[in-house]
């Protein structure tokens, strides 16, 4: 009976130890702060958002997104601006489906840069509109 | 049912189908409680919002981008006009006469737009863009010494900076364009010069498209 027992604990107790050291504990639901993630495509292209990666799907997901375009003849401080998406003329849904064999490097973004603000900031005005 | 009955009626279940049956029962309610979390944990998932100090810094870098495509503008067009032209003085001071209003009149818009974009009414916004005005004026960013850290602007407060360097540059072109024409070009009516209009003023309203920065 032991054994039997032994037998359905091990598998449980390896796949816990598995999941265990291969998951970010920040990236859990429920846990930690706003996870806003970069995701550098291979033609040089750079997009931020709320990342979904499931690992048998062909794609990844991004919500809520932002990019970087050029300023370098805008008077801004830095020579790009960011801009989110859903102001282009096709008005895109709030969800980018991105090819993972066209994907890069995938980053988190930290809060304090200057995309996690620039974002933060957004979000602050657009409460501020409503 | 009793086993009789089920007998009776020729229906026999084996107990390999029963355990098939609660496997897959299990692996559909183990797939649907991960879709569930998931949804849970996307509607609940905490989102960073800027605090006031924050959104003044970055308000502050707006209105510099603003005030520096403004006096870019206008130095070009102060530039060209101390040039020795060939239009007459009087006809070179009525097109650069032009250009600062457009440029003066420009600014407020985008210093009325970023008000609006910061949540204030339009007599509050108006207000705030006159004073704002009145701050650059006395102090212009071509003057102060100061270098202020450069700032990532949030895409409200960028489309309107970039709305206006866009313009700002237009209208400067144009009246370098003007300035520089030979006599006979010039004669041209004001209203072929640019204004400013609610239909160009800056907005809060991206445009952009993405583009390889």
């Amino acid at each position: 009976m032991r054994r039997r027992a032994a037998l359905w604990v091990l598998p449980l107790v390896l796949l816990g130890a598995l999941l265990g050291a291969a998951l970010d504990p920040q990236a859990l639901p429920f846990v930690g702060s706003e996870r806003i993630t970069a995701v550098f495509l291979l033609d040089g292209q750079a997009y931020f958002g709320h990342l979904e990666d499931v690992p048998w799907s062909g794609t990844i997901v991004l919500r809520d997104v932002y990019y970087l375009n050029d300023a370098s003849k805008v008077t801004t401080d830095l020579p790009v601006g960011l801009v989110k998406r859903g102001g282009e003329l096709h008005q895109p849904a709030d969800v980018m489906y991105i090819r993972r064999d066209k994907v890069l490097a995938i980053e988190r973004v930290t809060l304090g840069s200057p995309v996690g603000q620039a974002i933060a900031t957004q979000r602050a005005l657009d409460r501020s509109a409503k | 049912m009793t086993r009789r009955a089920r007998e009776e009626l020729g229906v026999r279940i084996s107990l390999r189908t029963v355990r098939i049956a609660f496997a897959l029962g299990g692996a559909l309610l183990a797939v649907a409680l991960i879709f569930a979390i998931g949804a849970a944990a996307r509607a609940n998932e905490p989102l960073a919002v800027a605090s006031p100090p924050q959104t003044a810094v970055q308000q502050g870098a707006a209105e510099r981008d603003v005030e520096r495509a403004y006096e870019q503008a206008t130095e070009q067009v102060r530039k060209v006009r101390a040039l020795n032209l060939a239009i007459t003085a009087t006809q070179a001071d009525q097109i650069a006469g032009k250009a600062f209003a457009d440029l003066r009149a420009l600014r407020h818009s985008a210093f009325v737009s970023l008000g609006q974009i910061l949540g204030m009414a339009a007599a509050e916004a108006d207000a705030y863009s006159t004073a704002t005005e009145g701050r650059f004026d006395q102090a212009p960013l071509a003057k102060q010494t100061a270098a202020a850290s450069p700032v990532l602007l949030a895409p409200r407060f960028y489309s309107v900076a970039s709305r206006m360097s866009e313009l700002a540059t237009l209208i400067a072109d144009q009246a370098t364009t003007q300035l520089t024409a030979p006599p006979s070009q010039t004669s041209a009516p004001p209203t072929a010069q640019p204004s400013p209009s609610p239909t160009v003023r800056p907005s809060g309203t991206p445009s952009a498209s993405p583009s390889r920065p």
